[in-house]
């Protein structure tokens, strides 16, 4: 019994979470920039950036371009809908396998990593979650509102590993990222 | 005389009442030898039917193949895994296991299926695909769209136990009772009245057979040909036969009939398919047949009933005649039985034998089932995985392997019919994986894919050479205060002396020295002797760090030769090394497994994704940015001959001495893949990076639609214009200016000597702009 409560806790927990972090609202399309069609020496330019039509060699150099925001795929909200499911009933487990299975078929967008984290975290793995979390990051440049979020999982999974210090850093920088 | 007859008489007197004692206790002595002996073979028969569990393989099974709108998949992709499955093709679809195709609209009945995560329930569908991606998924009855459904996975091979049987086990009323009504009326008429053994079987055998002017039924009971099956060995003996009805007769007294009629229907010997016994009904209906045993007609499971007299003898393939005269016997019999009406006999025996194609490659990865075992020993005893029927749920994608096995094959066979050299001297190996979760897609261990011997993807060991240049470049840059993408490198001639005494003189490929190159067309161009400068100037100790960070376990000299790469690798080592790359900076241990289900269906374990961060993200863009230059203009530039130029790649070539090892490596925002080529026997290939593994690695990626990968814009990354020629500043006025990322701060603040002020657009302004 004594084992059962933290877990009890940490399904608590996630659920919260989760009907906050599914309500309609929940997907934040990743804002990427895109390696375009490169310059070519037609000069073929993208309307979004104008390089000046600098002299080219005829060199392929990769740049940054912005790319469409992404489309909510139906099945990625299938299976999101089937992980919240999961999780509510407790089945943890199976919960971040239908997630591995959305994040196959998406795999750079942050919200499905994000939420495994907090799956492992109710699951007892800080660490795990901790990584998750960051990963997350990384597919979120620009996306303040999701790093803040990550950054606040993050806390979490260091006050659940006793590092007091480490979790006020973290929480400051979700203070941060949200006031921006 | 007489006094010797009399002592004669006498003494045989007295011998024979020492004789009858003797006989008695002897006759007693046996007894009690024979009922020991009967309890001994009855704790046999009881311990070993309670306990017998038959050793089960483990399955492997691959990826289930996800159906979504917008899936990246074409209509032949589909129908290949289709008919991996053994789905068969229809008119109209009303069974599970069944397809029709009309052009790009499919209709599929999937079968149900257990995952880890759940039951799969049988769906009708409707997939149409629009070009080379699903269009719509709906079902079929209703016509309602369907986000997601997922296809039974492909079975990638089994893990046999040492004598080779194989089963797919049943219980009793997942068979049908046909088949059990012709089974018993065939083999053994009074199975459900005798006590094990029957005299009266015999008889009526033996007056059945002089009917039917042939051998049609057998004397011994289906309990004896368990027991035989079970317990005995083949010897043909009186002592056999004995043991035999006595622990038929054991057998019998303990089990329900149903009980040793479900064991019968399991252990029977059906088939021999090379060194793999078929054992069971439930199998060899897969075996002969491609389906499951519920699926069959009754002309084929009278074929199957008959089988069982001697599976060799009637083999349907190679004795086709024989196996057809003896399935019309059974349908025979059973229509005497009352067990088919005349009709339904008389149909059956018009019949074609209706059989698959047999000989099915019982492994037909062999390279990345060799991998599953390795990484399932972690967690198992080799007796587990061979016997204890675990289902076991991989990260293999069919499509993917069938691509890298194809481009392999087919590549290097043009090379060789190309040079004209013998064929068959060249070998190579590949892995895929998926970029983001370090999931092994697809692994070749030669260019014979159903070659199960030397897995060179796994245990060939070569000097990796370039490939080990980016974490050179990725030491420097960590330390935006002293190097960047544009830094200006020395590539000028570099004689290294050792405290010993040796001197090291590492030379370029071509031969030349290029005086400055900024950093990033150093690795483009994969320039030695500024890459060795630049180690050295790092510290080999440093490298060597960031070599574990990256995931790299295997032992490194720690030697300036490391720097270029003087170190040996296998290819999913190799895998590993850039894995950490491709994933943006995320060291992502590489899995073949993803869970594993007891025979029963149970979950035992999964095999979770983890990440863990190995690389700052900006850095990872910055070393990334540069790979990506290898393809544009550097060693690797050869992709864009035939990837389209809005494909986003990044990659490695790397070469070693005498063109005795062609590697590249390269991902894209998806997935990763390595290719090694060289000789078994270490010899020259005559092949650079870029001429052997380059054209391997193109081919496969060509077949991939891995076009969206965008460079995500980091924090604490901003964007300028430089001149390559100075590495500084540039602007409009400055030809061949190329715009490349920098750690916030760290750009250069000079302008180069081509720039006049005419402002270029600064990336910087842009990226505001968009996230505003």
């Amino acid at each position: 019994m004594m084992r059962i409560l933290p877990v009890r806790a940490g399904v608590l927990l996630l659920m919260l979470w989760l009907l906050q972090a599914c309500a309609p609202n929940v997907y934040y399309p990743p804002r990427d920039v895109r390696l375009p069609p490169p310059v070519v020496e037609s000069g073929s330019q993208s309307p979004v950036v104008q390089p000046a039509p600098y002299p080219s060699s005829g060199v392929i150099a990769p740049q940054p371009l912005p790319a469409a925001p992404r489309t909510q795929a139906p099945a990625v909200v299938a299976l999101l809908d089937t992980a919240e499911q999961q999780a509510n009933s407790g089945d943890l487990e199976s919960a971040a396998a239908s997630l591995e299975r959305a994040i196959r078929i998406e795999p750079r967008n942050p919200v499905l990593w994000y939420h495994l984290a907090t799956v492992r975290l109710a699951q007892g793995d800080a660490q795990a979650a901790e990584q998750l979390a960051a990963k997350s990051t990384s597919l979120a440049p620009g996306n303040n509102l999701q790093q803040a979020r990550n950054w606040q999982l993050i806390a979490r999974a260091r006050h659940a590993q006793n590092d007091s210090r480490g979790a006020a850093e973290a929480e400051q920088r979700a203070r941060e990222l949200s006031a921006r | 005389m007489a006094r010797r007859r009399k002592r004669g008489r006498n003494h045989s007197r007295r011998n024979r009442t020492r004789r009858s004692f003797p006989w008695f206790h002897l006759l007693l002595a046996l007894l009690l030898v024979f009922a020991g002996y009967v309890v001994w073979l009855d704790v046999q028969v009881t311990s070993q039917f309670n306990g017998k569990r038959w050793s089960l393989p483990a399955r492997v099974y691959a990826r289930p193949l996800e159906l979504y709108a917008g899936r990246e998949l074409s209509p032949g992709q589909f129908a290949s895994e289709l008919r991996a499955l053994d789905y068969r093709s229809v008119n109209a679809v009303h069974q599970a296991g069944q397809y029709s195709r009309n052009r790009d609209t499919f209709h599929v009945m999937s079968r149900a299926f257990t995952f880890w995560d759940g039951e799969e329930p049988s769906r009708r569908l409707r997939v149409v695909f629009s070009g080379n991606t699903i269009g719509t998924l709906s079902d079929l009855g209703t016509g309602k769209s369907v986000s997601l459904a997922r296809l039974d996975p492909v079975l990638v091979g089994s893990f046999y136990p040492a004598h080779n049987e194989d089963r797919v086990l049943l219980k009793l009323d997942e068979v049908p009772v046909g088949l059990t009504n012709a089974l018993i009326a065939i083999e053994d008429r009074n199975f459900y009245h005798h006590h094990g053994v029957s005299p009266l079987a015999i008889l009526r055998a033996m007056w059945a057979n002089v009917r039917a002017h042939g051998v049609v039924q057998g004397g011994s009971t289906l309990t004896q040909q368990l027991v035989k099956n079970f317990f005995l060995t083949n010897e043909r003996s009186l002592a056999r036969k004995i043991n035999e009805a006595i622990m038929a007769l054991l057998l019998e007294f303990h089990y329900s009939k149903d009980e040793i009629l479900e064991a019968y229907l399991n252990e029977v010997y059906l088939a021999q398919d090379g060194r793999r016994s078929i054992n069971g009904f439930g199998l060899a209906s897969y075996f002969y047949f491609d389906r499951p045993l519920s699926d069959l007609t009754v002309d084929q499971y009278a074929l199957l009933v008959g089988l069982v007299k001697g599976p060799s003898y009637y083999n349907p393939w190679k004795h086709p005649e024989r196996a057809r005269e003896r399935r019309n016997l059974v349908l025979d019999v059973m229509a005497q039985m009352k067990l088919l009406d005349p009709q339904q006999a008389a149909r059956a025996k018009t019949q074609r034998l209706n059989i698959g194609t047999g000989h099915k490659a019982i492994n037909p990865f062999p390279a990345f089932l060799d991998l599953v075992r390795r990484q399932l020993h972690t967690d198992y005893r080799d007796e587990d995985i061979t016997s204890e029927g675990l289902r076991i749920f991989t990260t293999l994608d069919p499509q993917v392997q069938w691509a890298l096995e194809d481009a392999l094959e087919t590549r290097l066979n043009g090379i060789e019919a190309a040079r004209g050299s013998g064929h068959g001297k060249l070998e190579g190996a590949g892995v895929v994986t998926s970029a983001q979760g370090g999931e092994v897609l697809a692994l070749a261990g030669g260019r014979d894919p159903r070659f199960a011997g030397f897995n060179r993807a796994l245990d060939a060991s070569r000097q990796v050479g370039s490939l080990i240049k980016p974490a050179v470049y990725l030491t420097a840059l960590e330390h935006p205060d002293h190097y960047t993408l544009a830094t200006l490198l020395d590539d000028s001639p570099l004689t290294w002396k050792a405290r010993n005494g040796t001197v090291w003189e590492p030379k370029n490929y071509d031969r030349e020295n290029h005086g400055e190159v900024p950093l990033y067309l150093a690795l483009a161009h994969s320039y030695n002797v500024s890459t060795a400068r630049l180690g050295l100037d790092l510290g080999v100790d440093n490298v060597i760090a960031t070599l574990r960070r990256l995931g790299v376990d295997c032992k490194l000299n720690p030697y300036p030769s490391l720097l270029l790469g003087a170190t040996e690798m296998t290819p999913l080592q190799v895998t590993r090394m850039y894995q950490t790359y491709a994933s943006g900076g995320f060291d992502t241990p590489l899995r073949a497994i993803t869970a594993v289900l007891s025979a029963d269906r149970s979950p035992l374990q999964r095999y979770p994704l983890n990440v863990r961060a190995a690389i700052r993200p900006e850095y990872a863009r910055l070393i990334t940015t540069a790979m990506m230059y290898v393809v544009r203009i550097g060693t690797g530039q050869a992709i864009y001959n035939v990837l389209p130029a809005d494909r986003n790649v990044a990659g490695k070539t790397g070469t070693t001495d005498d063109l005795r090892d062609s590697w590249f490596a390269g991902f894209t925002g998806d997935r990763l893949g390595v290719i090694w080529v060289g000789r078994d026997d270490n010899q020259p290939t005559g092949l650079t990076g870029a001429s052997g593994a380059l054209l391997v690695w193109r081919d496969l990626f060509a077949r991939f639609d891995d076009s969206n990968w965008t460079q995500t814009a980091t924090d604490g990354i901003e964007y300028h214009w430089i001149d390559p020629q100075s590495g500084l500043l540039a602007d409009s006025s400055c030809p061949d200016a190329v715009q490349l990322p920098f750690i916030t701060g760290s750009a250069p603040q000079e302008q180069a000597a081509c720039a006049h002020g005419n402002a270029l657009p600064e990336a910087v302004d842009w990226f505001k702009e968009l996230f505003r």
